[in-house]
C-alpha cells in the first residue's frame, strides 16, 4: 500500500503555530463514510488547491478540518493540538460554499455579528466594508442582494481578522470576473504567510493561484503535488500574432490562436525562436490545455 | 481575564437571535399577540364569567403561534449555512438548540405580557371581580401552560426540522409545529373534561391534574434537550445544499 501523501515545507513564520496534520481521518455523515483514511500534513504557507469531482469529498474534508464534522477514525491537529480544542479552532478561518447570511440582519449587522464571533474590532468591520466594496449594501437585507453580492458579504468575514489557516470552499463561485480577480489577489497576498486550502471547480483559476494541488477522488487523496509537476497528457501551444504569416500555414486555429501540439513545455522556446526568425510578430504565447483537467480523468 | 471571542458572542447570540426572530417572524408574533388580545378584550366586554372560563383556554394556542420565530430562525440558519459557521466557531449543537428555546421563551413572554395585561385591564375596567376561578385559570393554567406548550413546540420543531428533509411548505415541520405545539394543552383539557364527567372537580384535584400535565410536558422537553447529543448529530445541522 502506498504511503499517504505528505508534504512538509519550511517552517511557518515564528509564532503563527500553524500547520495542518490530518492523520488517517475517516469521516462522513450519519455513519456513511465519505473520506477514507485521509492523511496529509501541511506546514508551508501557500495556496493548496483542493480539486475533485462533485461528491468526491472536498466539502467533507473542509468540514472535518474545521472541526464541524467529527472523524469516525483518525484525528485532525491544528498547530499540534486536536481540532476539538477551542484554541485550534481560533487558528483558522472557514468559508463554506454557502452564503451563511443570517436572515433578519442587514449586511452591516451580519458582519458585526461575525466580527464579534471573530473577536474583531469595529474598525475591522469598516475596513472590510470598503475592502469588499459592500458599504453601499450595508443597510440591505440578504433577500435584497444578488447571489454575487451575498457571496461578497460572505467572504468579508474571512478578512475581519487574521488567522494562520484559511479553509476556503469555492470562494469565487458566483462572483463577477473583476471581483473574483480581486478576491484571488487578496488570497494570494494572504498565502505569503498563511496556509490557504482553496477548493474550486475553475481549473484555470486553480492553476493561476495554486502552488500545490490536492486531488480527492472517492474520498481519498489521489494526488498531492506541486502544480508545476502536474503534466497533461498533451501539451498544446497557442500563439497570437500581430499579423498573419505564411509561417503559420500548417497550424490549427482556435479563435485568435494558432495551435501546435508539442511533446512538452521545454520545446516552447525553440518553436518561438523559429517563428520569430521567420518574421512572425508574436503577441502572446500560452499553454492551451490545462493539465489539471487530466487529474479528473 | 479577557473573555474569548466565542464566550463574548455567547452573551450576544440570544439577543441577536431574538432580534432576528422579531424581524423574520413578525407575522407570527403579531398574529399571536393581536388575536389573543382581541379575543381577551371581546370576552372581557361580553361577561366576566366568559372571560374567566374561555380566555385561559385560548392563550396557549396563540402563545405557541407567537413563539414560532425561534424555530423559523433555526430552520433558516440550517438551510443557509449559518449553523455551520456557528459550529465552526465552537458552539455545541445543544447550545444552539438552547438558544432557540430561550428565543421562543422571550417571544412567548411578549405575547403573554401584552395580551394578558391588556385583557385584564379591560376586564377590570368593565367592573368584573377578581375571582379564584380567574386566578387559577390564568395563573395556574393559561400562563404556565403557554410557556410549556411553546417550549414543547420549539423542541419538537427543532428535532423534526433537523431530522426531516422537507424544509418548506404547510406539511413541513415549520408548517405543522403550531398544531403539534397545542396538543399538550388539548390533552390536559380533555383529561379535565373527562374527570369532570363524574362530578365537579375540587380545586385541589384540578391543580393536581394541571400540575401533573405540565410537569410531564416539561419533563418531556428536558429529556429531549438532554438527549440531543445522542439523537441529533452535528451533521443534522448542516445544509444539504
Amino acid at each position: 500500500m502506498a504511503s499517504p501523501p505528505s508534504l512538509s515545507g519550511p517552517p511557518v513564520s515564528a509564532g503563527s503555530g500553524a500547520d495542518i496534520d490530518c492523520r488517517s481521518v475517516t469521516s462522513g455523515y450519519l455513519g456513511s463514510r465519505v473520506l477514507h483514511q485521509v492523511s496529509f500534513r501541511i506546514t508551508e504557507p501557500s495556496i493548496y488547491v483542493v480539486l475533485g469531482p462533485n461528491g468526491a469529498g472536498k466539502t467533507t474534508l473542509f468540514r472535518t478540518l474545521a472541526g464541524i464534522l467529527r472523524p469516525y477514525e483518525g484525528e485532525v491537529f491544528i498547530g499540534g493540538e486536536p481540532i476539538s480544542r477551542q484554541s485550534s479552532r481560533d487558528r483558522l478561518h472557514y468559508l463554506t460554499h454557502l452564503d451563511g447570511m443570517p436572515d433578519g440582519l442587514t449586511v452591516r449587522e451580519a458582519i458585526e455579528f461575525f466580527a464579534r464571533a471573530e473577536g474583531a474590532q469595529s474598525g475591522d468591520v469598516e475596513r472590510v466594508l470598503d475592502q469588499l466594496q459592500i458599504r453601499e449594501l450595508s443597510t440591505k437585507f440578504p433577500s435584497q442582494l444578488s447571489a454575487g453580492q451575498r457571496k461578497r458579504v460572505s467572504i468579508a468575514r474571512v478578512f475581519l481578522r487574521e488567522r494562520s489557516i484559511y479553509l476556503l470552499d469555492e470562494p469565487t463561485a458566483n462572483l463577477d470576473p473583476k471581483l473574483a480577480r480581486e478576491i484571488r489577489e487578496l488570497i494570494l497576498r494572504l498565502s505569503r504567510e498563511k496556509i490557504v486550502l482553496y477548493s474550486s471547480h475553475n481549473l484555470f483559476e486553480a492553476r493561476e493561484i495554486g502552488r500545490y494541488v490536492l486531488v480527492i477522488k472517492s474520498g481519498q487523496i489521489s494526488r498531492f503535488d506541486r502544480i508545476e509537476n502536474v503534466r497533461g497528457s498533451r501539451y498544446v501551444l497557442g500563439i497570437r500574432v500581430l499579423q498573419p504569416s505564411p509561417a503559420l500555414a500548417g497550424y490549427d486555429h482556435e479563435g485568435e490562436y494558432y495551435l501546435r501540439e508539442l511533446s512538452g513545455p521545454e520545446e516552447v522556446p525553440g518553436v518561438l525562436r523559429e517563428l520569430m526568425a521567420q518574421g512572425v510578430q508574436i503577441r502572446e504565447a500560452r499553454e492551451m490545455e490545462n493539465p489539471l483537467e487530466d487529474l479528473f480523468a | 481575564m479577557e473573555s474569548s471571542p466565542t464566550e463574548y458572542i455567547s452573551r450576544s447570540l440570544l439577543s441577536v437571535t431574538v432580534r432576528r426572530a422579531l424581524v423574520s417572524a413578525r407575522f407570527y408574533l403579531v398574529y399571536g399577540t393581536v388575536i389573543s388580545l382581541l379575543l381577551g378584550v371581546v370576552l372581557a366586554f361580553a361577561s366576566g364569567s366568559s372571560f374567566a372560563s374561555s380566555y385561559p383556554l385560548f392563550l396557549p394556542i396563540f402563545g405557541v403561534v407567537g413563539s414560532m420565530g425561534g424555530l423559523l430562525v433555526f430552520t433558516s440558519d440550517r438551510t443557509k449555512g449559518v449553523l455551520e459557521y456557528l459550529l465552526a466557531y465552537g458552539y455545541s449543537p445543544r447550545r444552539l438548540f438552547a438558544n432557540i428555546l430561550l428565543t421562543a421563551m422571550v417571544l412567548v413572554t411578549i405575547v403573554v405580557a401584552i395580551s394578558v395585561s391588556a385583557s385584564l385591564a379591560v376586564y377590570f375596567a368593565r367592573g368584573h371581580p377578581a375571582t379564584s376561578a380567574l386566578a387559577i385559570g390564568l395563573g395556574v393554567y393559561a400562563i404556565p401552560m403557554t410557556y410549556v406548550c411553546a417550549a414543547f413546540a420549539s423542541t419538537v420543531g427543532v428535532y423534526w426540522t433537523a431530522l426531516s428533509s422537507l424544509r418548506v411548505g404547510v406539511s413541513s415541520p415549520i408548517g405543522l409545529t403550531p398544531f403539534v405545539g397545542i396538543l399538550p394543552a388539548l390533552v390536559t383539557l380533555f383529561v379535565i373534561i373527562g374527570a369532570e364527567r363524574s362530578g365537579p372537580l375540587s380545586t385541589t384535584t384540578l391543580l393536581l391534574i394541571l400540575g401533573t400535565g405540565m410537569g410531564l410536558i416539561a419533563l418531556f422537553v428536558i429529556v429531549l434537550l438532554v438527549s440531543m447529543g445522542r439523537f441529533l448529530r452535528r451533521e443534522r445541522l448542516l445544509s444539504a445544499a
